[in-house]
């Protein structure tokens, strides 16, 4: 789950790293209330998850006096379609450099990965492809509790030695959130010390309960009911409705609709050893995405039983045409029950997507 | 044979759970069926002294491995708890871990990846099926009597996708080897890269299937750095970008981990990549008739 600016910040600051002094309001009018605390220059930043936010007119320059009438307009602004609900409001920093510093997990490695620029801001991703030296690299054993002094000498170069110390603390705030991804772009030196300017972090879903957080509210709606069921569901706009069982599976038959010239409207996957309710909920599930013309059922049964398979189609009760293949364990069973209701069955998953395709069109 | 054959002791951790008493049965009645040793103890703290299907459980690994000779432990412990399991595994001197387990937290996988390779144990997983050699062993959670014994071997990301392929494979009287599911993990123990070496090694190995999807750069690194005829499927063409595709490592961040991007790749290679999985056995058939 992406927390925003201000949620990161306050995690960041738990870890000893500084960050400026802000008012977050969800009302301009709030601002009222805060006006002791907003002394001079300030910066006025939406909060909304969306990469390049800055350039996208989110982060507004503002003083005292222009404040108030500033963040009203934001919040009648969208950044990238999304409304501003929130807005951060801190002091303005007197910002003499800016860094960029990333810590993220090198697959291939099985390590986390610290990236680490002496050149950080909006343009960072530009500046690494222009020059691939530009942003500096180290990985490490996961086991140590610090990143190694010699390491951090090594990626923050001439950097001040409170660069290093705060690139450390962050590695702590990814340990101990149990983050896939901590960042601060920029990272600035000021006359009062070293700020994070901005601040992203990404929280593993696996982690979410011991990290004390109830909602993942990066879900929608459906994915909120695909969830409580246990279902991996992810919308795609298209009319054909897919549910199988295993996440390869599923993904191959999206693909096999792209190749036989149709559009998926969701992948669901109903998890392992699914019973006739949990497939009953998943064939709703899939007919209440609003795109949906047909739905693909592709279930190979090893732990799953396809009567139970069968059963679940059949109590789901849903008016948009759902075609079947399963196979594997009490397939027969299954078959002979959704045949008994006039389910259009067939035997491979090449046939069944290709018919599903047909009827679409 | 990789990894195991009849002879291999298997422990299996969280025994007394359901999903463990459960595949402790389906391993045993597989043992049973091809001879082999199967699984000879469980573990479960607080639960030795019980027996699962006549197998006795221990209160921890060092316990069962007083009385039972073993080499190698299935995981079945759930979530936050998994990863402490695999280091008891290795700390005890375990050459391999199979961790069946989904939803381990990304940084316990990292930490018990790097515990176990310090100890010099192999890990397959987290969040897989497994692996099973027709004929000599199983462990894990693979449907058995969809297999048939041969000489491809099958390296797979996915559960269910594995069993369409292997299924696939048996019609058309193509037999495998080794069938190994390394997991849908962003980080996981034995990569393409691990398997393939030892199926270099392995006589009974003349091709082998990879199956890879969206996520990560495993693949390529895999099929870059080994003699062993290959054919592979990717899925994960049709997955938009930054959306979890069901595993927690099947994700397009960017760089280079979408579909097209990894078929491209193998394909520079001269690698056959399927379209779809049913094309997959007549590939394979094309890479013998090219061979000999």
């Amino acid at each position: 789950m992406k927390l925003l600016e201000y949620e990161a910040k306050q995690l960041f600051a738990e870890e000893g790293i500084k960050v400026p002094t802000g008012i977050l309001v969800s009302k301009h009018e709030e601002i009222l209330l805060h006006m002791d605390a907003i002394k001079g220059k300030v910066v006025v930043k939406a909060q909304v998850d969306i990469g390049g936010r800055g350039k996208a007119g989110g982060v507004l320059m503002a003083d005292r006096d222009t404040v108030i009438e500033t963040a009203r307009k934001l919040f009648n602004t969208t950044i990238k379609g999304i409304p501003v609900q929130r807005i951060l409001i801190e002091e303005r920093l007197d910002i003499q450099h800016e860094y960029f510093v990333s810590i993220t997990m090198d697959r291939a490695k099985k390590q986390p990965v610290i990236l680490f620029a002496e050149t950080g801001g909006m343009d960072i991703e530009e500046t690494a492809r222009k020059n691939a030296g530009a942003v500096r690299s180290v990985s490490f054993c996961p086991l140590l509790p610090d990143v190694p002094g010699f390491l951090l000498r090594e990626l923050c170069g001439d950097a001040p030695s409170d660069i290093q110390k705060t690139v450390n603390r962050l590695y702590h705030v990814f340990c101990h959130k149990d983050a896939l991804l901590a960042e601060i772009n920029p990272l600035v030196t000021t006359p009062g010390g070293v700020y994070a300017a901005d601040a992203k972090l990404i929280i593993d879903d696996n982690s979410l309960a011991r990290q004390g957080i109830a909602v993942n509210r990066d879900l929608t709606e459906r994915e909120r009911e695909a969830e409580k069921h246990g279902f991996s569901f992810v919308e795609l706009g298209g009319t054909i409705g897919v549910i199988g069982n295993g996440a390869g599976l599923t993904m191959s038959t999206l693909d096999l609709i792209e190749f036989y010239g149709g559009r998926a409207a969701d992948f669901l996957d109903v998890g392992g050893g699914a019973d006739s309710e949990r497939v009953m909920h998943a064939v709703r599930l899939a007919a209440s995405v609003p795109s949906v013309k047909v739905i693909v059922v592709n279930l190979l049964g090893g732990i799953t039983r396809c009567d139970e398979v069968a059963r679940g189609i059949i109590a789901s009760g849903v008016t948009v045409p759902v075609i079947v293949r399963i196979a594997g364990t009490n397939a027969e069973e299954g078959r002979k029950l959704l045949s008994e209701k006039g389910y259009e069955m067939l035997d491979t998953m090449d046939l069944v997507v290709k018919r599903a395709v047909e009827v679409v069109k | 044979m990789i990894y195991g054959d009849k002879k291999t002791g298997i422990i299996v951790a969280g025994a007394t759970g359901r999903q463990g008493e459960y595949h402790i049965g389906l391993m045993n009645e597989y043992a049973r069926q091809v001879g082999g040793r199967g699984v000879v103890a469980g573990v479960t703290p607080k639960k030795g002294g019980q027996s699962v299907h006549g197998v006795p459980v221990y209160n921890t690994v060092k316990e069962a491995l007083k009385e039972q000779d073993a080499t190698a432990s299935v995981i079945f412990v759930p979530g936050t708890a998994a990863a402490d399991s695999i280091m008891e595994s290795a700390d005890a001197g375990l050459e391999l871990v199979v961790a069946i387990t989904e939803h381990i937290p990304v940084h316990d996988t990292m930490k018990a990846m790097a515990y176990a390779e310090m100890k010099g144990c192999a890990v397959i997983g987290p969040n897989c099926p497994g692996l099973l050699s027709p004929g000599e062993v199983k462990m894990g959670i693979m449907p058995a009597d969809l297999f048939s014994r041969g000489h491809v071997g099958v390296i797979s990301r996915s559960g269910t996708l594995t069993y369409e392929v292997v299924d696939e494979l048996t019609r058309a009287g193509i037999g495998q080897s080794t069938v190994v599911g390394i997991g849908g993990d962003p980080v996981i123990g034995q990569t393409f890269a691990d398997v393939l070496e030892r199926f270099a090694q392995d006589p009974e190995t003349k091709a082998v299937v990879l199956i890879g999807e969206v996520g990560g750069n495993l693949e390529a690194e895999g099929a870059q750095n080994t003699d062993v005829p290959l054919v592979a499927y990717i899925a994960g063409v049709s997955a938009p970008p930054d959306k979890r595709m069901g595993h927690a490592g099947a994700i397009v961040e960017g760089g280079e981990s979408d579909a097209r991007s990894k078929i491209a790749k193998l394909k520079k290679m001269d690698i056959p990549v399927a379209s779809r999985p049913s094309e997959i056995p007549d590939l394979v058939r094309e890479l013998f008739r090219c061979r000999c």
